[in-house]
């Protein structure tokens, strides 16, 4: 018959397939490719580029410095004032931008949530990779103020990326919870803005973690609190923990604050994974 | 029998609707009290198994959650009863160029995209050559997407998707976009998948695309399913049952009154009915056999009268006036009271609304004892039928024969 011959028949037409990457490989393939995208999507139409990373800490810094250090005479530890702020500020500035950035990644996505199925944490992961990546960046402030005020930097800097791993994990756990939570409540956006705000002004980065201690001592009901207040904070040891290695060039000295910063980020990250996984059954609909 | 690529085991799916647009923190705290959302089943009880290779048509009216259902098979959506098993690579394809970044150039697109829907990145590198030609965009490829026209942008976006290559395909409506020769692609590429041995669920509302590539065809109405079986016999009943619930709104012309005030010598037209096979209707197929009786009555026997029945196409422009003339009445006399009638063996109207006007006309001089325009409205449908147009014309194609003695050669 003729008109069979044109028919292809199933199953007997082999191409080679496509290929497929693995769960594993792909998700990390797919990772790379939405940093890359959360990265170039800051850098991209804005003339100063990098110069604004670079820029914002820079200028905070300096009014920091001279607001406190010159007009309110704050005793700064190690004399510098501005390798002093900028130790903490620029690891704040992450931690607060990868915050930011992670409550809106799952919203700010809502056409590809809605349309396409991948493992929509991702998103959330990228933005605070993205958030990692600008921190980079921003760490070439330190060195011309680390040549003025004539610091250097010993072995001690080996104990940075343990620093900055707690400071990692900490965005993602409360990134994954805000990122599912603002899905369905989108005050988030507004409320993180706030927290993170005070939550800067209870972490020892503009101030000296020992003038609290020193002006709180004894001071009752009233010192009690602050003092709270700052131990909880898993941020304060992680803040002191680069204060130690930029400006006093020594290990970190407040390793129980360290080790409960470190086990209360990884406690985050199991209760953001947990969140987001009860949370995102119905991303697609509420998105 | 081998286990089925896709099987969906009594599949509920509930959404909830919000009374007002809430979402604030203020309002849930308000609110707490009285729920703020009602819930309703988008999809209830549905119960699928598809074969490997096979090909399943998902119909239904909009809002029947033939969406959802699919939403749900492709992991998007997760079922709030039931179970959903799939075996096999799956791909959906629920819009095409989701997730495209404005700012992006179409190159940083095709690798995002591509790694979204899984594909890996040197895969990518190697095929983009091709995607760029298929989606004809050589010159624009390193302009942002956001410069893009709609139709470059669903190019692009369709042209990532065909290089999926899944074992299972979720199609839904994404012929419905893009201009005739992407459509004609999409079918190609559809049918090259079906030809491999892979598996598709397709949700259409085009009946045609529906029959073309799908074995099977599910029927949704409300959530539930309201047939599932072979797939020209489901499409079929789904159109009689679109038609039929059209008949009612666009209302039977029995029902519906005219004008019976006489008009020249007395004359009056107490009815003007159209029938299709089953009677009254005022929705019909290509191809039904029609007739359009008339009523009149007069004070006496009419001598002379030509009865002439127009078609009009929707917009008034006339398509066909049949008059009565010597071969049927003459010249000679009606009773003063009775039915003329006008039978079509076939009606050759294609897709589309169409509307009737009555004249009765004093034959020689060609005065008008009554005219009654537009008095019927009536609804065709030629889903049955490839031609496109106004009209069925009678015709035969002639074709090459492989084998038979080339002509010319």
């Amino acid at each position: 018959m003729a008109s069979t011959e044109l028919l292809p028949e199933r199953g007997l037409q082999k191409r080679p397939r496509a290929p497929h990457a693995g769960p594993i490989a792909g998700r990390l393939e797919l990772l790379f490719e939405l940093v890359r995208r959360d990265v170039k999507q800051r850098y991209r139409g804005s003339v100063l580029g990098v110069a604004w990373t670079l820029l914002n800490p820079l200028i905070f810094m300096l009014v920091y410095s001279l607001v406190f250090g010159k007009f309110l005479r704050v005793q700064y530890p190690g004399g510098s004032a501005t390798v002093f702020i900028l130790s903490g500020l620029l690891a704040w500035t992450f931690f607060s931008q990868a915050l930011v950035m992670a409550t809106n990644s799952i919203v700010a996505n809502a056409a590809l949530v809605r349309k396409v199925a991948f493992p929509w944490m991702l998103l959330t992961v990228s933005s605070v990779i993205a958030a990692l990546v600008n921190y980079a960046i921003s760490l070439l402030l330190l060195i011309p103020f680390m040549l003025l005020s004539h610091k250097g930097v010993g072995p001690p800097i080996l104990a940075a990326p343990f620093l900055v791993l707690v400071t990692f994990a900490l965005a993602l756990g409360f990134g994954l919870m805000l990122a599912a939570g603002n899905v369905y409540l989108r005050d988030l956006t507004y409320l993180v803005n706030l927290g993170t705000l005070i939550w800067f002004y209870i972490t020892p980065i503009i101030y000296p973690f020992t003038l609290v201690q020193s002006k709180f001592s004894g001071h009752g009901l009233e010192g009690e609190l602050a003092h709270i207040v700052l131990y909880i904070n898993p941020m304060t040891w992680v803040v002191l923990g680069f204060q130690d290695v930029l400006v006093f060039d020594r290990w970190p000295q407040h390793w129980h604050g360290l080790g409960y910063s470190f086990v209360f980020s990884m406690a985050s990250i199991w209760l953001g994974l947990w969140v987001f996984r009860r949370l995102r059954r119905r991303f697609a609909e509420e998105v | 029998m081998a286990e089925p690529a896709v099987a969906i085991n009594n599949v509920s799916k509930r959404f909830r609707v919000y009374h007002q647009r809430a979402g604030t923190l203020k309002q849930s705290l308000i609110d707490r009290r009285h729920s703020r959302f009602e819930e309703f089943w988008a999809v209830r009880d549905v119960n699928l198994e598809v074969a490997e290779g096979e090909s399943i048509g998902i119909i239904g009216e909009n809002g029947s959650g033939k969406s959802t259902l699919l939403k749900c098979v492709a992991g998007i959506l997760v079922q709030d009863n039931g179970t959903i098993t799939v075996r096999g690579r799956l791909a959906s394809l629920l819009e095409v160029g989701a997730g495209f970044h404005p700012d992006f150039t179409g190159r940083e697109n095709i690798y995002l995209n591509g790694a979204i829907l899984g594909l890996p990145r040197r895969y990518i590198t190697s095929i983009l050559d091709t995607i760029v030609e298929f989606a004809e965009l050589q010159q624009f490829i390193d302009n942002p997407v956001k410069t893009y026209s709609s139709g470059m942008f669903t190019r692009l976006g369709f042209a990532i998707a065909v290089n999926l290559d899944p074992d299972i395909l979720l199609v839904d409506e994404v012929l419905a976009v893009g201009d005739e020769a992407f459509q004609r692609r999409c079918m190609e590429r559809i049918n090259a998948l079906r030809a491999e041995g892979r598996t598709l669920i397709f949700v259409s509302h085009a009946m045609d695309s529906v029959r073309a590539v799908c074995d099977r065809c599910l029927w949704i109405e409300h959530g539930v399913v309201r047939d599932l079986g072979e797939v020209n016999a489901v499409t079929s009943a789904y159109v009689a049952d679109v038609n039929r619930r059209e008949e009612v709104e666009m209302g039977v012309s029995e029902s519906s009154t005219i004008d019976d005030s006489p008009g020249r010598m007395g004359v009056r037209l107490t009815g003007v009915e159209l029938s299709g096979p089953d009677g009254p209707t005022s929705v019909l197929n290509t191809g039904d056999p029609v007739s359009v009786s008339i009523a009149y009555e007069a004070p006496a026997p009419l001598l002379g009268a030509r009865f002439t029945i127009s078609f009009l196409r929707s917009d008034g422009a006339p398509i066909l006036s049949v008059p009565t003339d010597d071969g049927e009445t003459g010249l000679g006399a009606l009773p003063r009271q009775g039915e003329v009638r006008l039978r079509l063996p076939g009606l050759p109207f294609l897709e589309g609304v169409y509307l009737i006007t009555v004249d009765v006309t004093e034959i020689t001089t060609g005065q008008h004892y009554k005219r009654l325009e537009r008095v019927r409205r009536f609804r065709v449908h030629s889903a049955e039928h490839r031609e496109v147009g106004m009209a069925l014309l009678g015709h035969t194609w002639e074709l090459p024969h492989v084998g038979a003695p080339a002509a010319g050669r």
